[in-house]
């Protein structure tokens, strides 16, 4: 079926009555409560300025918005206070204090009040150390969040989260990596798109 | 008041049920659907157009809930679907410590009709014949000419994609035009032809999902997660095909919430005359009163039921006077093969969602006979480039590393393998004393384990799944050797066999009980051997085949 096709059929009143009735505006009203809940749970102001600006540093704006466009911070607070163990959220919060220590150590500021090079400089190391250990512990790379031996450090949930955080946003799936729910349809073995391959 | 008594009463409305509901219905007789859990709602239930962003996990599903609720349909599913799978504290079961079964289903109108895998493979003589030439279990008490004019109808109405390829092991069916294959697929389909000669064959799924419209059913538009519903009916779930065929004759009547607890047995008649129902939201007692009866509540289900309808001439459940019901229980040894990455084709990827993979037919014990072990096994899988879930453990960040991760990664292939299990008589589901479930029904305790045949497949899986990955050049292959217990390959079957001998079977070779003659019971628990290919297509034959006899015997007084 082309995609055409299917939005037609699925924007027919007709052949799909509840879908443009109450029943699906019901439903997208569920989630946009969920979307607009303010507040954060666990993470603080600092913590969350933190977190922020490393998830940028991660998946940064570029011609397509950043993690912190997409609001990265607030999924890894929903996961530190809902979805995480306690000892995970405890090892997550003490590894992010780890960042500010071994900022002071080093440049004598807090992460966040670090030039973007000084950032960029403690990045590469905690991405080394995770890297590092994923290889020592020789750990699988599946998509579930508990699926290591070992348990994670800290940038190794930090980056799996701002990965998983970004590209399962709207603009994350969408701009940049040009996704639609309902494809163009199916071909086995074509040429990647050039919004894909440059 | 007088209760009213239907022409038949069918027991369960996924994927057997919603077959006896049509057939039934279509054939005239006024039916009654009793179907345990919720009604079914596609245009607010079906979500598979929900996307990531508008779940609260993003996909990482609801854990804690999980673990609390679902300990075991954990297993399975994803934040979309978990409703579908039922709360494990309300249909509790046991096994033995060292036994562990791990029974995933749902509970609502469609069973797991909604959430199957649709592959739909026909079975040969091959399959039909090996008890008996073996010496395993008992006879089945059909061979594939009984049962193929039965494949062509299903095939024809719920609509098969897939490649005939004349082989005898795995008959051809009346598919519509096959999927794609992709471009790691292509290359290791070649391959496999190059290396084995023939002995080996790969094909795309042969899946029931349509690839035109078929019957009224839109074709599929390739959004991918059918086991979440799916609004344009495009592949078959008993409720977007089977029960709406069954409304249209105006004789069905469907009955949601309808838990059954027991079959009642008239023993002047020595039929079953009615069923005693447990209203699931009111939690009333009702009796419903049927002519003939399809059980098609799901091999364990079905079983249950049986052994929770004890009577003093069936003191160990009904239709069980050899004590076989509840024996012989079977699934599909899976979650064992081996994958690795494939050069090659870095400029080419796969548009759209192909829900489907691919199939590499039996070639164990089909010309040549194994040393090591009895029958074979067939393999799933396919080729597929990782997207961004590989920047978890790539080196990188910033800019350059969101550029990366835009591309997909290199080809992977995999094989997943499918293995028979032979019946075993120790392998088997009994009434777990004194325990009950949610609504009071005596619940089971399965006992059900590996065995040599199965754990001697298992190893020669994961060898000639990295052969053919090492054929064709690939890296960094994986191995997968540790099979999943009894139960994740959800092709549980074989509690109430079929075959000749009333004294070794439950049922006829009609699906008709032996000790009871207006019942009748099509879902897998009717299954003498397992082979290796999904049953489901072969459930729903049978299912068709025993309506037209059953009522075939009605319409002659025969019953």
């Amino acid at each position: 079926m082309e995609r055409r096709e299917v939005l037609k059929l699925l924007a027919s009143a007709a052949a799909l009555p509840a879908l443009s009735s109450p029943a699906f505006s019901l439903f997208r009203g569920i989630h946009a409560q969920i979307a607009e809940m303010p507040g954060l749970k666990t993470l603080n102001p600092h913590q969350n300025a933190t977190v922020t600006t490393i998830a940028e540093l991660i998946i940064p704006r570029t011609n397509t918005p950043g993690a912190k466009a997409v609001k990265v911070n607030e999924f890894i607070d929903l996961i530190l206070s809902e979805w995480y163990d306690k000892e995970d959220t405890a090892r997550f919060l003490s590894g992010l204090n780890g960042v500010d220590e071994r900022s002071l150590d080093l440049f004598g500021n807090k992460f966040i009040d670090c030039a973007s090079d000084q950032q960029n400089q403690i990045l590469k190391q905690l991405d080394e150390e995770a890297v590092n250990d994923l290889v020592k512990y020789s750990v699988p790379t599946g998509t579930k969040l508990d699926d290591i031996a070992n348990p994670p450090s800290f940038f190794q949930m930090m980056k799996k989260l701002t990965l998983i955080g970004y590209y399962t946003s709207e603009a994350g799936f969408e701009e940049e990596l040009h996704r639609t729910i309902i494809p163009a349809g199916h071909a086995g073995c074509a040429p990647i798109p050039e919004e894909l391959a440059n | 008041m007088a209760i009213k008594t239907y022409d038949a009463i069918v027991i369960g409305s996924g994927m057997s049920g919603g077959w006896a509901a049509k057939e039934l219905t279509e054939k005239g007789m006024e039916t009654l659907v009793l179907e345990a859990g919720r009604s079914i709602v596609p245009e607010v239930d079906y979500v598979e157009h929900v996307p990531t962003w508008e779940v609260k996990f993003r996909g990482l599903r609801d854990r804690k809930a999980l673990m609390r609720d679902q300990p075991v349909q954990i297993e399975i599913g994803d934040e979309w679907n978990a409703k579908f799978f039922v709360n494990d504290h309300e249909e509790p079961y046991t096994t033995p410590p060292d036994q562990p079964y791990l029974y995933l289903r749902g509970r609502h109108v469609g069973g797991r009709s909604i959430m199957w895998g649709r592959q739909s493979y026909r079975w040969s003589d091959l399959d039909f014949e090996a008890n008996l030439k073996e010496g395993i279990g008992v006879d089945w008490p059909i061979r594939y000419k009984d049962i193929e004019p039965w494949y062509d109808y299903v095939e024809d109405f719920i609509g098969v994609s897939g490649q005939s390829e004349g082989l005898p092991q795995l008959p051809d069916g009346k598919f519509l035009p096959p999927m794609e294959m992709n471009c790691a697929e292509l290359v290791m389909k070649d391959i496999i032809a190059k290396t084995y000669g023939g002995k080996r064959v790969m094909t795309i799924g042969r899946t029931a999902i349509l690839t035109q419209p078929h019957r009224g059913r839109a074709a599929c538009h390739y959004c991918g997660p059918c086991a979440r519903g799916c609004i344009t009916r495009s592949y078959f779930s008993s409720v977007n095909s089977t029960l709406p065929a069954a409304q249209a004759t105006g004789k069905l009547t469907l009955r949601p919430f309808s838990i059954v607890h027991s079959l009642i047995f008239d023993s002047q008649t020595r039929k079953v005359k009615g069923i005693r129902v447990i209203d699931a939201q009111s939690r009333e007692t009702l009796e419903f009163h049927g002519r003939i009866v399809f059980l098609c509540a799901s091999t364990l289900e079905s079983a249950r039921i049986l052994l929770n309808s004890a009577t003093p001439e069936f003191p160990d459940g009904l239709a069980n006077s050899n004590g076989q019901v509840g024996r012989n229980l079977m699934d599909h040894l899976c979650q064992v093969g081996a994958s690795g990455t494939l050069a090659g084709n870095e400029d080419k990827m796969q548009i759209g969602n192909r829900p489907n993979g691919i199939y590499v037919p039996r070639f164990r014990n089909v010309t040549e006979k194994h040393p090591g072990f009895l029958r074979g096994y067939g393999f799933q899988g396919g080729g597929s480039r990782p997207g961004w879930e590989r920047g978890f453990s790539m080196q990188g960040f910033g800019a350059d590393f969101k550029h990366e991760l835009r591309r997909p990664g290199p080809w992977k292939f995999s094989f997943g393998g499918f293995g028979e299990c032979l019946p075993h008589p120790e392998n088997h589901a009994e009434i777990d004393k004194g325990r009950v479930d949610a609504w009071g029904v005596p619940t089971l305790r399965i006992s059900c384990k590996w065995r040599d045949n199965e754990l001697a497949i298992c190893k020669d899986m994961v060898m000639t799944a990295a052969e053919m990955l090492e054929a064709a050049g690939a890296k960094d292959i994986v191995l997968q050797d540790n099979p999943s217990p009894p139960g994740v390959g959800i092709h549980e079957m074989g509690s109430a066999r079929m075959g000749h001998d009333p004294k070794t079977s439950v049922l006829n070779a009609h699906n008709q009980a032996h000790d009871v003659k207006n019942l009748f019971i099509t879902d897998g628990s009717c299954m003498v051997s397992s082979a290796c290919q999904n049953p489901s297509l072969t459930y729903m034959a049978l299912t068709a085949r025993a309506c037209d006899y059953a009522v075939g015997l009605t319409k002659r007084g025969e019953l």
